[in-house]
């Protein structure tokens, strides 16, 4: 498993796309921003499913860490990832 | 690892872009992650179509439905992806052969022992005094390998079980009163979380099953009922002390959950949603914590100890290798 951090940068009109896309697999924490574990293998799905989705001058970026706990993480206010697991 | 996930509002599951969504009463939208869901524990009312039903049984996640009351009223499974004929013929060849039966029915039992033993141990060595309990649950293992028959090795766990809720009085706090076993419906607050907590413990068992080839409704302790998983239960009994009774202590001990967290009616008393919300929190807390596996060399999750046993189980009827119950040893 790995943890990671995934952003996004696309035109206004194009957000969904990856928005429906990522839900799959991740917690959505804030506009064009998710976080959760996924395995190796999901990881690279996530991978080519972005990088095939994009358009000239649009990006997303990942951050990987290894495990959720090496990652230092400080929210202010309300923690959207707080009970993701209890709807 | 796959994730449980537990529903408490009540609103609308659906399928929506590709992963599941509830939309709770209050028209608030959430979603969750199908891609690493094991399975949906639903605690609310919840209103669902067959195009979720397709949809989760294409992912493989099962939805294990609580009502009130006894809790558990049944899950939906997905279609199985692992069918073998030839595992389900060894699996009824080994409950027919009364040799055999016997024999992992008392694997079943003296696991239990084992870890209810565990677990009195651990109090005893924090300023209780349970050595005579420690001696009744040793003659009971030992009289195990006198029991002729499965009756009787239902009578051994039976007398253990009796034994090891005796201590439950004297390690948990005032107003907690526990009294002894009862329910349909518990009648009090430690009878409500044994039925909740064991409830949980089923459930996960009953995915853990499906994972495998095995026939979740043949057993050998428990004898194959109708309408229910008996095999779930066999193996149940070995991780009710690991996963419910230590939770249980931990939770009422810190002041974690307290008595106003119940609702007493007549002749039957229940957690709330939040006790419910705060109990499940704790519990899928436990399935996530890890141990070295001695044989495995690698740490594993306490919930992958749940699939383990059914994979040991599976391998023993089909190679003849040795079952060795889960027992506690760390």
């Amino acid at each position: 498993m790995v943890y990671v951090v995934v952003v996004y940068d696309v035109q206004a009109d194009r957000t969904h796309l990856l928005l429906n896309f990522l839900r799959q697999y991740l917690t959505h924490v804030q506009n064009s921003v998710f976080e959760g574990d996924v395995t190796e293998g999901d990881l690279e799905t996530i991978e080519n499913r972005l990088d095939s989705l994009l358009e000239p001058d649009e990006s997303t970026i990942i951050y990987e860490v290894s495990s959720e706990k090496l990652l230092d993480r400080s929210v202010f206010g309300e923690d959207p990832t707080e009970d993701r697991r209890f709807l | 690892m796959d994730r449980n996930y537990h529903v408490f509002s009540d609103g609308r599951l659906e399928r929506n872009n590709d992963t599941v969504r509830l939309v709770t009463e209050d028209g608030e939208k959430k979603y969750l992650p199908v891609e690493n869901a094991e399975a949906l524990f639903v605690h609310g009312q919840v209103d669902y179509n067959t195009r979720l039903m397709s949809f989760l049984d294409d992912h493989g996640v099962a939805m294990h439905v609580f009502g009130w009351g006894d809790y558990y009223s049944g899950s939906i499974m997905p279609k199985r992806g692992q069918t073998s004929g030839q595992t389900l013929v060894e699996q009824v060849r080994a409950y027919d052969d009364p040799e055999r039966r016997l024999g992992l029915a008392r694997k079943f039992v003296a696991g239990s022992i084992h870890n209810m033993r565990t677990n009195v141990k651990y109090y005893d060595n924090r300023g209780h005094d349970f050595a005579s309990i420690v001696e009744t649950l040793e003659d009971c293992r030992g009289n195990l390998d006198e029991a002729d028959d499965v009756d009787e090795a239902m009578g051994v766990e039976a007398t253990a079980r009796r034994a090891y809720y005796s201590i439950f009085d004297a390690i948990l706090p005032e107003g907690f009163v526990f009294g002894g076993r009862q329910y349909n419906p518990p009648n009090n607050e430690v009878n409500s979380l044994i039925s909740f907590g064991n409830s949980l413990v089923y459930a996960n068992v009953v995915s853990a099953i499906r994972a495998t080839a095995l026939d979740p409704a043949v057993s050998y302790l428990h004898e194959p009922g109708e309408r229910r998983y008996s095999l779930a239960l066999d193996i149940a009994e070995l991780f009710k002390p690991l996963l419910t009774d230590r939770l249980i202590f931990r939770l009422v001990n810190r002041g974690q959950l307290s008595t106003d967290e119940f609702e007493t009616e007549l002749n039957s008393c229940l957690l709330t949603e939040s006790g419910r919300k705060t109990f499940s929190k704790a519990f899928e807390e436990t399935l996530e914590e890890t141990v070295e596996h001695p044989n495995l060399k690698r740490k594993v999750s306490y919930q992958y100890l749940l699939r383990l046993e059914a994979y040991k189980l599976k391998k023993h009827l089909l190679t003849g290798e040795n079952y060795e119950p889960f027992e506690r040893w760390w």
